[in-house]
């Protein structure tokens, strides 16, 4: 039974850190008012760059990792220049670039589909902390990019947007642009950064599934993570540490699923895939429960602007 | 140094809203957006080594100049348009429903329960199989509602969700209890015996009631008080409100009705193409709904030729399997259109004007404006604002 616990824990804390880092990049584009619907299209552009690069260039995890983020970048940017520049429907580009990205990968990614990654992140077990006993194990001994994910990331993100005057600029373009904007702000080019910067995030997220979690690519190898990072960050509440919470409930509710596959508990697979679903949407549903109150106070509250194009008076 | 980076990144004008768009070009603009489409994948498929013009060849040929083809389009376009409706009847009232997908799925497994195990006459069966799709449709579609009114949720993310549950639902059954044991490489149920009725082939008579209930929903919503509510919530949700209309109940109604058609999408599907569940019933056309609604700008009418030019490029991605495409590019395309047509979109709303900041006098007053009043035939004097470079003029 022990094992069975920590083997859930284990697989929570590597299937969640891929939330993670997509909707660590989905909270920064969204505090400065760009809505990213296409994460999960860019997860699978990031995925099959990563494994291209390592089985067809050169056997180097941190070069697919760098190759899937440039990527990433560079559909960020696209994404910004249709959404910002452009002022385009952030919702439908969000859609387009979903289906443009699956599309896309699975196409490019016929030529590698079902093979295993030539080169992975190996784990790295950190001197003492892995050695406490009970946790050591469950919380020290992962690939790099986990670490990354869980402390790096999020002190990183949160001491940029709530620690900084920078971030308060971010805040305030996402919040009231025109306000922003008023008092000398860029709020066209902070949107356009930090839609950059999500997007090089979610093709990271993408590079750690095929280099890391699966390790293979095959079609459809994201498998909604993309969306359930984006339910993520409503059940977060826009700030990177919750964003942590909630990713280890969906890893463990998601590990729930392979462990009963595993040890051969007589529930239909089918029910299981579905339960990394549901429970997202329960996740969205927690925070307007615990904060209560009257019926206007229980509406999820984020930025104001977000998903809002700017057009200066 | 992250200001200075992002204050590198110089983007030297911005918008002016047009002050009047003819749908025309409107139009123009999702067709430019297409033909842009088609040219960068022209050229993608061309630098990879594969002949476009071969390719554009042999679809044009095989979908437009043989029976096949045609049958194909009308069996296409069925559940197309069905699933396009279902997402511009959402957006009347600014919901997103992006669950179609997963509502089609539920559709077409309810259908299948009733076809698989209840025995009767065929008149009977049939309206009992539509009946029981359409509300699982709307079921599907109810809880998303809710969460949405209750809570706030966001309809896009929950109504998503629940197509990978329903999905995985439809696998259940298809691979279990219902599973054709007969033909053991297929994942589907046995074949249902409750079939629509054929016209052209193998095209069914789904093609009607696909073009019959965006007729309805146009009278519907053009036509009367309903209608006439659900559009003024649509676009102001508090005027709505404050005219004392029901704006929460407004929404649940419109968006079961979504649900219901993406539910009757799936029945017919079951009945008329497959004649099966299958677990692939839906090939996303849930998904390839939102493109056929926002290529009609919703309007009903509009529905039929986006919905048909959808299905064509659908086809498309059949008949280039033997070309070396695989199917999934079709995806891409799809993409690729509707990410250029929500720009056009803008574009043909607004002009570009420069940001004039460090702009010379000459330069300023090019592009500054004068306030000009003229006499008018009814004695009120007229004030217009008037460009000084060209003379245009706005209406205050």
């Amino acid at each position: 039974m022990e094992s069975i616990i920590s083997g859930i824990l284990v697989s929570a804390v590597t299937s969640g850190a891929v939330i993670i880092i997509a909707a660590i990049g989905e909270i920064l584009n969204e505090q400065a008012g760009v809505l990213n619907l296409g994460l999960e299209g860019i997860m699978a552009m990031g995925a099959v760059t990563a494994i291209i690069v390592v089985n067809g260039i050169t056997p180097n995890a941190y070069l697919g990792l760098l190759a899937a983020s440039l990527v990433g970048v560079l559909m960020g940017a696209i994404f910004a220049f249709g959404t910002v520049t452009f002022k385009a429907n952030q919702v439908l580009c969000g859609l387009a670039y979903t289906f443009l990205g699956i599309g896309l990968a699975g196409q490019i990614g016929g030529s590698v589909a079902g093979q295993p990654a030539m080169a992975r992140f190996e784990q790295i077990r950190l001197p003492f902390l892995s050695t406490i006993p009970g946790v050591g194990d469950i919380l020290f001994n992962h690939n790099i990019l986990v670490y990354f994910a869980y402390l790096l990331l999020p002190a990183v993100s949160t001491y940029i947007l709530f620690i900084t005057r920078h971030g308060i600029n971010i805040r305030a373009v996402g919040e009231n642009p025109a306000a922003a904007d008023a008092s000398g702000v860029p709020v066209d080019r902070i949107r356009f950064f930090y839609t950059s910067v999500g997007g090089a995030l979610a093709g990271m997220a993408g590079a750690y599934l095929t280099l890391g979690l699966t390790p293979a690519w095959t079609e459809g190898v994201t498998g909604g993570r993309g969306w359930i990072a984006i339910a993520l960050v409503i059940f977060s509440g826009w700030k990177p540490f919750y964003v942590l919470i909630g990713a280890l409930l969906f890893g463990a509710i998601t590990s729930i699923g392979y462990m009963a596959q595993i040890h051969g508990w007589s529930i239909p697979s089918s029910f299981l895939a579905m339960l990394p679903y549901l429970a997202t949407i329960l996740l969205m549903v927690v925070p307007i429960l615990v904060r209560g109150g009257d019926q206007h106070k229980r509406l999820v509250i984020g930025p104001s602007a977000s998903g809002q194009p700017y057009y200066r008076e | 140094m992250i200001e200075s980076l992002v204050s590198s990144l110089g983007l030297q004008w911005q918008l002016e809203q047009r002050t009047d768009v003819s749908p025309w070009r409107g139009a123009a603009f999702k067709i430019l957006a297409i033909l842009l489409a088609l040219a960068i994948s022209g050229i993608a498929i061309q630098v990879s080594g594969l002949s476009f013009p071969a390719m554009l060849n042999k679809v044009v040929t095989s979908t437009f100049g043989t029976d096949y083809g045609r049958q194909q389009l009308g069996i296409l376009g069925t559940p197309l348009i069905l699933t396009g409706m279902a997402v511009i009847i959402g957006q009347r009232m600014r919901l997103f429903n992006i669950g179609v997908e997963g509502q089609l799925f539920m559709g077409a497994w309810a259908g299948a329960l009733i076809g698989l195990h209840v025995d009767g006459p065929i008149l009977l069966i049939m309206p009992a199989m539509f009946i029981a799709a359409a509300l699982a449709g709307a079921i599907w579609a109810y809880f998303p509602t809710i969460l949405r009114i209750k809570a706030g949720i966001s309809e896009i993310l929950t109504t998503l969700l629940l197509n990978f549950v329903a999905r995985h639902w439809v696998f259940y059954w298809t691979f279990g209890p219902w599973r054709d044991t007969f033909v053991a490489n297929l994942s589907a149920s046995e074949r249902i015996p409750y079939e629509l009725p054929t016209i052209y082939g193998s095209m069914h008579i789904g093609i009607f009631i696909a073009l019959l209930i965006p007729v309805v929903l146009y009278l519907a919503l053009e036509r009367t008080v309903w209608g006439y509510e659900v559009s003024t919530i649509g676009d102001n949700p508090r005027a709505g409100v404050f005219a004392g209309m029901p704006a929460t109940r407004q929404m649940l109604i419109v968006m079961l009705i979504s649900g219901a058609i993406a539910g009757l999408a799936g029945v017919i599907e079951v009945t008329g193409t497959v004649h099966r569940l299958s677990s692939s019933i839906s090939q996303g056309y849930g998904f390839l709904g939102v493109m056929v609604g926002i290529l009609a700008e919703g309007s009903p009418i509009a529905l039929v030729p986006s919905g048909l030019l959808l299905a064509v490029i659908f086809n498309a991605g059949i008949v280039l399997k033997t070309q070396g495409l695989s199917f999934i590019a079709v995806l891409a395309l799809t993409g690729l259109i509707l990410f250029l047509a929500a720009i056009g979109e803008v574009a043909a709303k607004y002009r570009r004007v420069r940001v004039i900041e460090d702009a010379s006098e000459d330069e300023a007053r090019e592009h500054s404006t004068r306030l000009v009043c003229k006499p008018s035939a009814d004695g009120n004097p007229e004030r217009t604002m008037e460009r000084y470079s060209d003379g245009e003029s706005y209406h205050l």
